[in-house]
């Protein structure tokens, strides 16, 4: 068994990041496309390297350099949790290969444990990427003992343990559930988003109990800091005290317990994995198909048809899509229900919420958009559309509706709200429904033009498209940091030029969108992608 | 119907690919294409149907050139690549309403094709359920009967008889000696050189990428000799240098 999951590990694990094609690959192109995607990540890790090394910093000239390995254990175990939530059913159940395998002498659980380990390996090359560069700052600073070393190296190789232990939890749940109904896709999808609104409730819940801290151990700024994190994540902060103390024994002791945890869960999904992937993959057919009368579409709306039935198949897809667009609404109504005078004192800068609320909202429904991966998803059927008679602008105009008519009832809703709590004059109500109607446009606009220039059409599991490629990465960023970008310039701008600066935001944007939208109907699709 | 001529196309890194093809595919002819295993088939077909491009050389469908007006020549073939890799989330009836409305097919005539088509593969009863669940020869039916439903004028086929059951390969050898006798054309790769010397009315040999032989099948295949023994032969001795 050993072996086994040794020999399958290092199957998991050969193309991780696309290291593999970029070995062996003889396509300049895709060699090429290895080393874009190489370069992004290096990207964002320099930015992951400088922001949490420039956290450890502030808070060691804030004296609260005790809470820094615990801090930021939390930040990557919270990181790996609702990432690992998301995807972990799409990699541990994947069925690409699972045939293959299974035909194999080799026991499934094997195959599970395999997954469930390469999981592992890329969960501690992000705790990694959180734990290195602070721990750096704090040892460069604070010149601790041997114990610090020892303990920090125990732990960091046990931080992903135990959320990943919980992330799986949920997710085979999830996946389990939904493997024995009938819209499976559909089914996981609802409970993946209701698990993440659960979760985002639960630490509101418990950013509210933070007023109920002790006043006495508000004295002191790092017990209190200590006993939030403890709140959160209590094996946080028995590591994290663990490593400033060099305390080896109880270092050793976390990880132990973190194993087992972990070890626990694996076995738990061994033995279940087989049910789950026969409830699964196999569908029933019915063979009773008899033809009745056809109806004849236009082609605009037969193609968006298509993409519908696209995006309602993946629960992947849907999940990280959707949660923008429900998170508008959040806001919105919190906006609603709170007032914004209320909001406006609990800011900690002087703005004046009404400015700023569409750039947030259009930022919450930018945070991941569907075109940004849609090209991608076409995967091996992508000849389908490259052998029909349809133009680039075809495909990408159905592509781009889709989005849109996906996010049109909540932006309705959250505009609802908007008017509601803010009760605007007309030329106020004008802004409030364009500029984040320009802002989603854009977007939607934008993914198309990342997904273009970076397309992935050689997949085995929808989990690397939607949540680790670089199109899903650099195709959300866009709009939600113009959003963004436009709410501090909102924010900074005096409020006799409010109106004038909305207008010309507008304008830019909607230009740009045009600019982006002619561009990618020019493109060569069967040259370039 | 379709005129390729020096058709060219290197694979960047590997070298490999097709060099200065020319082939004259007329309305009427069942033309074979035979090769070994990465001799340059499926590019070809992959670049007439233009979801490839090629370096050098002129495709024409119809007396359109594919690059220059790529619809109008996709409007006049459909194409069915060795390994049908349809939309699996879509049913078998919502897959063939998708193409035809692209090809604007009518409602009444698209039941007909269907109905007609469907069952002579004997598919119409699986039509309503998901392509996921449909075996490799099931799907190399429906993406047949996606390409019949809009009665192209060329067939482009790659490897069509992988997968199909033996009364499927003859109700599609039937078909397609209805579509040439309709006018028609039909360029199909093959490995099964039985099939190939029985049901085309010409032939060509490629290998490493460059054409060997090519013609009618009975100038190619001499009399008392087999088309085995001449592609064995042909390609075996051919220089391509």
């Amino acid at each position: 068994m050993l072996t086994q999951i040794k020999i399958l590990t290092k199957l998991e694990l050969c193309n991780l990041y696309g290291r593999n094609v970029f070995r062996f690959s003889k396509d300049r192109k895709a060699r090429k496309k290895s080393l874009g995607l190489l370069a992004i990540w290096v990207l964002l890790l320099a930015l992951l390297v400088f922001y949490v090394g420039g956290l450890a910093y502030g808070l060691i000239c804030l004296g609260l350099e005790a809470v820094v390995p615990a801090y930021l254990i939390t930040i990557s175990s919270v990181l790996i949790f609702v990432f690992g939530m998301l995807k972990a059913g799409g990699i541990i159940f994947r069925k690409e290969g699972y045939d293959i395998l299974c035909a194999l002498p080799l026991s499934k659980g094997a195959v599970a444990i395999s997954r469930l380990l390469s999981m592992y390996v890329e969960e501690l090359l992000l705790a990694l990427a959180v734990l290195l560069p602070g721990m750096a700052v704090y040892a460069w600073n604070l010149r601790p003992g041997v114990g610090f070393y020892l303990t920090g190296l125990l732990g960091i190789g046990s931080i992903p343990l135990l959320p990943m232990a919980a992330s799986i939890c949920i997710g085979v749940l999830i996946t389990g559930i939904s493997s024995r109904m009938r819209h499976k896709s559909l089914v996981a999808a609802g409970l993946s988003v209701f698990a993440v609104l659960g979760i985002m409730y639960g630490t509101s819940r418990l950013s509210a109990v933070e007023g109920s801290i002790d006043p006495k151990m508000l004295k002191n700024l790092s017990a209190s800091v200590m006993a939030l994190l403890g709140k959160v994540y209590p094996p946080a902060v028995w590591l994290g005290r663990a490593i400033t103390c060099g305390d080896v024994l109880c270092g050793l002791l976390c990880a132990v317990l973190s194993l087992s945890v972990f070890a626990a869960v694996a076995a738990g999904v061994a033995l279940c994995f087989p049910k789950i992937c026969q409830g699964l993959y196999s569908s029933a057919a019915k063979h009773n198909y008899q033809m009745g009368r056809l109806k004849a579409s236009p082609v605009l709306s037969s193609l968006c048809r298509r993409e519908f039935r696209r995006y309602f198949s993946s629960s992947v897809y849907v999940t990280n899509t959707i949660i923008g667009p429900i998170m508008g609404c959040i806001l919105s109504g919190a906006m609603l229900v709170a007032g914004t005078e209320e909001l406006e004192k609990m800011l900690p800068l002087p703005l004046e919420v009404g400015q700023v609320a569409p750039f947030v909202i259009a930022g919450a429904f930018c945070m991941m958009t569907t075109t940004a991966t849609s090209i991608s998803l076409e995967g091996k059927s992508w000849w389908i559309a490259k052998s029909l008679p349809l133009s680039a602008k075809n495909i990408l105009d159905a592509k781009i509706l889709m989005n849109l008519l996906l996010i049109l009832p909540f932006y309705l809703l959250s505009e609802l709200f908007l008017i509601f709590a803010l009760r605007p004059g007309a030329g106020e109500l004008l802004w409030l429904l364009l500029v984040p109607a320009a802002i989603i446009l854009f977007s939607c606009v934008f993914g198309i033009t990342i997904n273009l220039r970076f397309p992935v059409l050689e997949w085995e599991s929808e989990v690397r498209i939607v949540k680790q490629s670089a199109s899903a990465m650099l195709g959300s960023m866009g709009g939600f940091l113009l959003a963004i970008l436009c709410a501090v310039a909102m924010g900074i701008v005096p409020k006799g030029y409010a109106v004038s600066l909305k207008a010309l935001l507008c304008a830019v944007i909607l230009a740009a969108t045009a600019a982006l939208y002619y561009k990618n109907n020019r493109f060569d699709l069967c040259g370039r992608v | 119907m379709l005129k390729i001529e020096h058709l060219t196309k290197h694979y960047k890194g590997s070298g490999k690919g097709v060099t200065d093809l020319s082939l004259h595919i007329a309305p009427g002819d069942i033309y074979a294409f035979i090769g070994h295993n990465g001799a340059g088939k499926t590019t070809t077909l992959k670049c007439v149907a233009g979801i490839q491009d090629f370096d050098a050389g002129t495709i024409q469908i119809g007396g359109k050139d594919i690059r220059k007006d790529p619809l109008a020549c996709k409007r006049q073939f459909a194409y069915i690549p060795d390994n049908p890799d349809l939309y699996e989330y879509l049913t078998g009836i919502q897959y063939l309403n998708f193409t035809a409305d692209i090809f604007g097919v009518g409602a009444r005539e698209r039941e007909e094709r269907i109905r007609t088509y469907g069952e002579a593969f004997e598919i119409t009863a699986s039509l309503g359920d998901l392509i996921s669940t449909y075996s490799h020869g099931m799907k190399q039916k429906l993406a047949l009967l996606s390409a019949f439903v809009h009665q192209p004028k060329l067939l482009l086929l790659d490897e069509p008889f992988v997968g199909l059951d033996p009364k499927a390969a003859v109700v599609l050898k039937d078909i397609m000696h209805s579509i040439c006798a309709g006018g028609g054309a039909i360029f199909f790769s093959t490995h099964v050189l039985d099939v190939a010397e029985k049901l085309c009315n010409k032939v060509a040999m490629i290998k490493d990428g460059a054409l060997v032989a090519c013609g009618d099948m009975e100038t190619v295949v001499k009399q008392g000799q087999s088309l085995e023994s001449i592609f064995m032969e042909v390609v075996e001795h051919a220089d391509t240098d």
